[in-house]
C-alpha cells in the first residue's frame, strides 16, 4: 500500500509514491538523498531530526511523510546557496559552535526559526529555544556564542 | 630540573583557526555511517531479549521469514558455528574470561542480549520480522545487583565460570598499618550511578563482502580502527590482511565505541553469508539498553588523617560492575588498575591499601566512558571536603596541605607513575582567587540568614594526557608511543597520515595547524588522513585517553621534518645550494636571505615523481614514531557554585570556573570545547543522568524521557583560564578530552554538600528528591 506525497523541498518540487507509515526523516534521507537531517532518538526529545515545515521547527522523526504533503519543507541543505554559507552557518564556523556534527543540522533549523522570529535574542533566550535540542560533545556555549554572532549579523532576516 | 625546549611553534599554532570539517558539518554533508548507501544493501535488525535472565528453549522464525521484504533471520546457534567464539584475550591471574558468541547462545544474560539477526530489504521490513520472531523463555532468577552477584545462592552467568565474582586483587603500597595505626578516620562508601555514554550517533556498521576476492570491508563507526580489524579478523576467522575497517565521520563516541562489538561480528558474519552488503544501526532504544553502561562501582574509602589535615593513607575497597558479556579486547579490570594508579591524584598521600572485585551481572557491557577511572576524582575529591569538615578546616586549606609542590616534582607517586611538572597547587590558588573565595564565604553567610543555600565546591585533578614514559607500565597495560606517516604528492602538497579516529576532537584541524606549521605552507595544502586501515598506521588505541594533543603532533611533527629534510636535500641539489641555507616558506623551497632563489614546492615533487636520478630518494616520504615525553599530566582545578531550592530541591549553578594546566593549545577554541563538553557530561553525571535497572533487572532508562541528558538550560557559562606551562619537549601540547568529566562530578557534589552544611553526599545523581532528604538529614542532626 502507499500514499502519493507531493511537497517542495529547499525549494524544489517532489513528489513519491511511498509507505503510509514513513517517516519524513527518512523520506528526505533515503528517497530525496537529503542525509544531512540525523535521526537520533526517534521519540520527539533530542532535536537532532529538526526541519522546518512551512517556516516552523517540526521533528521529522515524529511525522510522517504523508503529513508533509503540500507543505514547504526546509532542510539544512537548503541553507548554503550556490557555494556560499548562510550567515547563520559562518557565525557557526566562526564561534567554532561544534564538534562531531551530528546534533547540528538540527541545531541550525532551531536556530534559523528563532532568528526569523526574534531577530536579536538574548542568551536566556537563546537557551530556552533551543532547549530542546541536545548536544552532547559541546556543554552548548560554543553554539549559543555562534546563535548570538549570527544574530549580531543579521541572518535572521532575508533568505528563506 | 632540566633545560625546557622551546615548544614547537609555527604560524598556526596557538590560533582557533577554522575547522576543516566544519565545510562538511555545517552544510549537512557529513557522511556518517547511516548515511552509507551500497547497491543491493540490506538491512539488519536484531531481536533482543526482554529477559534480564533466562534460558532460550526455541527461537521460531517462520512468521517472521514470511513478512514480505525479509529475506534472512540467523539465530546465535547458527552463527555460533560459522564464528570463533569470544572470549578476552589477556590471560590475568584470577581473572574468569567467559566464552560467548555474538548472538546468544542457550541463555540470554541481560535485557537487550542480541538472540537473532533479521535481514531486510529496508529497515521497516526488518523491523516488521524482528516482531514476528517468537522466542520462548525459560526465566532464571536474575543476578542485577552487586549483592546479587555476590550471593551464592543466586545463579552463575556463564556455564564456564564458577563464581559471578570474576576478579580480585588486593595490594598496598607504602606502610599503610603503620599510617591508620593510632590515627583519626574519615570514611565513606560511595555508589556512584551507572550511566551510559550517550553519543548522538547511536553505533552501527555497513559489512561489505566481496566473495571473489575474499574480502570483508567494514565502514564502522568506531574509534580503534585497527584494534577492530584484527578482533573481527580472530572472530570471523579470516586472516587480517582479508579485513578492511574505514571509519566515517561519527556523532560521538566518548568511549562507546573503542571495543567490539557482539553485533558487529554478527553484521559482518552475515554478509558473508548473504553475499551483499549489510546496514546495521542501533535505535536510542537499543543504544540506551545494550551498548556499553559506565561507572557503576562502589567504592568504600577510608583516609587515616592528622590532626591538621595532613592524609597518612587510603583504604580502598572498590567493586566494580562489568555487566554480563565482556566487552572485547579490554578486560574490565583495567579500568580499576587506572583507578588504583591515579588515586592519590596530585596529592602527597603516603600510603594505600586497595583491593578490587569485579562482578558480572545481568546488565549491558561495562564500557569505557570518558576518563573511565574517573571514581579516583570523585571518591578523593569529596572525601577531602569530608575531612575539611570533620576538622574544621576550610576545603581549601585541606588541599594546600596535601598538594604536591613544583619544589617536590619530580616526584613517584605511590603508584609508580612519575609526577612532573604538575601545577595543581597553582591551580587551586588561581582557581580561588578568581572566585574570590572570600567574598563568597561572606556572601555564603549572609544568604544562610536570608534562609537561601548557597554553595561551593572544589574539584583538583590530574589525568595522564598522555601520561609520563612509566604511567603506561604502571598501569599493567604497556602501550606507549604513536606512529605517523608524511608525504608530498606529486603536486607539492602535503598529506599526513595519522592513527586518530576522529570523532568531533577536531583533529584534520590540528594535525595540520602543526604540519602546515613545521612544513611552511598554507593550511589548506595539508591534508590529514585518517580512519582506513589499508592507509594508516597501527594503533591499538586510535582516538582515546586524552593523548592525541601530545603523540599525534608529536607523530605528525616529526614525520613533517623528516619529509622536509628530503625537501631540502633534493631542492638543494637542484639549486645547487646546501640544503642547511634553504627554508621553506609558503610552500616554496627559498634560499635563507635570498629569496630570488627558490622552487615551487611542486617543483621538487615533480622532479621526485617523474624524474627520480639514481641514488636519489624517489618518494618524498617519511614515518615517525614519537613516544611520550616527560611530564605528560594535564590538570586543574575546577570551581562550581550552586543555588539548591530548599522547597524544590533544585540545584542551580550561578557559576563555574576551570583553571586547566594543557600545556601548549594548537587551537585554543577546540581545547576549551572539549573542556566544555565534558564539564556538561559531569554535571549530568552528578545531578541528571541514571541508567538505572531495578531489582529483576529491567533496564529502566532507555529513552530520553527516563534518562535525562543535560541541555542548553542546565549547563551554565564554563570560565575557563589556562596556566599553559611550560613542557620537557617541543611538542608542548598535552591532552584534555576527559579531564571536564572527571573534574567536574566532585566540584558539584562538593558545592551542594556544602550548600546543605556539609551533607554526606554518597549517591548520585543529586535528584531534587535526594537533595531534599539530604537536607532533612542535615536539618535533623
Amino acid at each position: 500500500m502507499s500514499v502519493e506525497v507531493r511537497l517542495t523541498v529547499n525549494g524544489a518540487e517532489r513528489s513519491a509514491a511511498v509507505d503510509p507509515r514513513r517517516t519524513l526523516a527518512d523520506f528526505l534521507r533515503e528517497d530525496l538523498g537529503l542525509t544531512g537531517t540525523h535521526v537520533s532518538c526517534e521519540h520527539g526529545v533530542c532535536g537532532s531530526c529538526t526541519v522546518l515545515v512551512d517556516g516552523a521547527s517540526a521533528r521529522s522523526c515524529l511525522m510522517l511523510a504523508a503529513q508533509a504533503s503540500g507543505c514547504e519543507v526546509t532542510t539544512i541543505e537548503g541553507l548554503a546557496r550556490n557555494g556560499a554559507l548562510h550567515p547563520l552557518q559562518e557565525a557557526f564556523r566562526d564561534a567554532h559552535a561544534f564538534q562531531c556534527g551530528f546534533c547540528t543540522p538540527g541545531f541550525a533549523m532551531t536556530a534559523l526559526e528563532l532568528l526569523r522570529e526574534v531577530p536579536r535574542p538574548s542568551e536566556a533566550e537563546v537557551r530556552e529555544a533551543i532547549g530542546g535540542n541536545l548536544c552532547r560533545c559541546t556543554g552548548y556555549e560554543s553554539i549559543v556564542r555562534g546563535i548570538l554572532l549570527a544574530a549580531e549579523r543579521g541572518a535572521g532576516g532575508g533568505g528563506s | 630540573m632540566s633545560v625546557v625546549p622551546a615548544p614547537a611553534a609555527g604560524r598556526f599554532v596557538g590560533q582557533s583557526v577554522h575547522r576543516v570539517e566544519d565545510e562538511r558539518i555545517l552544510t549537512g554533508r557529513g557522511r556518517y555511517v547511516n548515511d552509507i548507501v551500497l547497491p543491493r544493501m540490506a538491512h539488519a535488525v536484531f531481536v533482543r531479549s526482554t529477559l534480564a535472565h533466562a534460558r532460550i528453549r526455541s527461537i521460531d522464525t517462520e512468521r517472521a521469514l514470511a513478512v514480505p521484504g525479509v529475506v534472512a533471520v540467523i539465530t546465535g546457534e547458527e552463527l555460533a558455528a560459522t564464528t570463533a567464539p569470544m572470549q578476552i584475550a589477556a590471560p590475568l591471574p584470577n581473572y574468569l574470561r567467559p566464552v560467548f558468541h555474538p548472538l546468544a547462545v542457550g541463555k540470554v544474560l541481560h535485557v537487550g542480549d542480541p538472540v537473532a539477526l533479521v535481514v531486510a530489504e529496508s529497515r521497516y521490513a526488518a523491523e516488521d520480522g524482528r516482531d514476528a520472531v517468537e522466542v520462548d523463555y525459560e526465566p532464571l532468577e536474575p543476578v542485577a545487583s552487586i549483592e546479587h552477584a555476590r550471593d551464592a545462592a543466586r545463579p552463575l552467568l556463564f556455564e564456564d565460570v564458577d563464581s559471578n565474582v570474576i576478579y580480585t586483587e588486593a595490594m598496598q603500597f607504602g606502610d599503610p598499618d603503620a599510617a591508620f595505626a593510632g590515627a583519626r578516620v574519615v570514611r565513606e562508601t560511595f555508589r556512584p550511578q551507572r550511566v551510559t555514554q550517550v553519543p548522538m550517533e547511536g553505533r552501527g556498521g555497513v559489512a561489505d563482502y566481496d566473495p571473489g576476492t575474499g574480502q570483508l570491508t567494514y565502514h564502522a563507526a568506531n574509534q580503534a580502527p585497527h584494534s577492530l580489524r584484527m578482533n573481527l579478523a580472530g572472530v570471523l576467522q579470516l586472516p587480517a590482511d582479508k579485513v578492511r575497517v574505514l571509519i566515517p565521520d561519527i556523532g560521538g563516541a566518548f568511549g562507546q565505541k573503542a571495543g567490539l562489538f557482539r553485533e558487529d561480528v554478527a553484521v559482518c558474519a552475515a554478509a558473508k553469508q548473504l553475499g551483499r552488503p549489510l546496514k546495521w544501526v542501533d535505535d536510542r532504544v537499543e543504544n540506551m539498553t545494550s551498548s556499553t553502561h559506565a561507572r557503576e562501582e562502589v567504592v568504600e574509602a577510608a583516609a587515616a588523617v592528622a590532626d591538621d589535615g595532613t592524609i597518612l593513607g587510603l583504604d580502598v575497597t572498590m567493586t566494580l560492575d562489568q555487566g554480563a558479556y565482556p566487552l572485547l579486547p579490554f578486560p574490565s579490570p583495567l579500568f580499576a588498575w587506572i583507578v588504583r594508579t591515579m588515586i592519590a591524584g596530585p596529592y602527597r598521600i603516603g600510603s594505600l591499601r586497595w583491593s578490587l572485585s569485579v562482578v558480572t551481572t545481568n546488565k549491558a557491557s561495562y564500557g569505557a566512558y570518558r576518563g573511565p577511572w574517573a571514581v579516583e576524582s570523585l571518591v578523593r575529591e569529596v572525601l577531602v571536603d569530608r575531612i575539611a569538615r570533620e576538622l574544621s578546616i576550610d576545603p581549601a586549606e585541606v588541599r594546600r596541605r596535601n598538594l604536591v609542590t613544583a619544589d617536590e616534582q619530580p616526584r613517584k607517586m605511590l603508584s609508580g607513575p612519575t609526577l612532573e611538572g604538575v601545577t595543581s597547587r597553582e591551580s587551586l590558588e588561581r582557581a580561588l582567587e578568581l572566585v574570590d573565595y572570600e567574598g563568597f564565604r561572606a556572601e555564603q553567610a549572609r544568604a544562610r540568614e536570608q534562609g537561601r543555600l548557597l554553595g561551593l565546591g572544589i574539584s583538583t585533578y590530574i589525568e595522564p594526557a598522555p601520561g609520563p614514559p612509566d604511567y603506561w607500565s604502571s598501569i599493567g597495560f604497556p602501550i606507549s608511543g604513536e606512529r605517523a606517516w608524511a608525504k608530498l604528492e606529486p603536486d607539492g602538497r602535503l598529506t599526513v597520515i595519522t592513527t586518530q579516529a576522529p570523532h568531533g576532537q577536531g583533529h584534520e584541524t590540528t594535525i595540520a595547524q602543526i604540519a602546515a606549521g613545521e612544513f611552511g605552507v598554507p593550511l589548506d595544502h595539508v591534508r590529514v588522513v585518517y580512519g582506513d586501515t589499508s592507509v594508516v598506521p597501527f594503533s591499538m588505541l586510535g582516538t582515546g585517553g586524552s593523548r592525541a594533543a601530545t603523540m599525534a603532533s608529536g607523530a605528525a611533527l616529526h614525520a613533517t621534518r623528516a619529509v622536509k629534510q628530503k625537501v631540502l636535500r633534493l631542492a638543494g641539489g637542484m639549486l645547487e645550494i646546501a640544503p642547511d641555507d634553504l627554508e621553506i616558506v609558503d610552500a616554496r623551497v627559498t634560499a635563507k636571505g635570498a629569496p630570488a632563489k627558490s622552487l615551487a614546492l611542486a617543483e621538487v615533487a615533480a622532479a621526485a615523481y617523474f624524474a627520480p636520478q639514481p641514488g636519489e630518494e624517489p618518494d618524498l616520504r617519511s614515518s615517525a614514531f614519537f613516544t611520550e615525553p616527560r611530564g605528560g599530566w594535564s590538570g586543574g582545578t575546577h570551581v562550581c557554585l550552586v543555588e539548591v531550592d530548599a522547597e524544590t530541591g533544585l540545584v542551580r549553578i550561578p557559576r563555574y570556573l576551570v583553571v586547566e594546566d594543557c600545556g601548549a593549545l594548537i587551537n585554543p577554541a577546540i581545547v576549551d570545547g572539549q573542556i566544555r563538553g565534558g564539564v556538561a557530561q559531569g554535571i549530568g553525571l552528578a545531578l541528571l543522568e541514571n541508567a538505572l535497572y531495578d531489582e529483576d533487572g529491567n533496564f529502566l532508562a532507555s529513552t530520553f524521557m527516563d534518562y535525562l541528558v543535560p541541555s542548553a538550560m542546565e549547563i551554565p557559562p564554563i570560565e575557563i583560564e589556562h596556566l599553559e606551562s611550560a613542557a620537557f619537549d617541543e611538542v608542548a601540547f598535552r591532552g584534555v578530552g576527559e579531564g571536564g568529566a572527571i573534574a567536574a562530578p566532585p566540584a558539584v557534589v562538593n558545592a551542594v554538600a556544602d550548600a546543605l552544611g556539609g551533607a554526606a553526599v554518597t549517591q548520585l545523581p543529586l535528584t531534587p528528591e535526594r537533595v531534599l532528604e539530604l537536607l532533612d538529614a542535615t536539618r535533623a542532626a
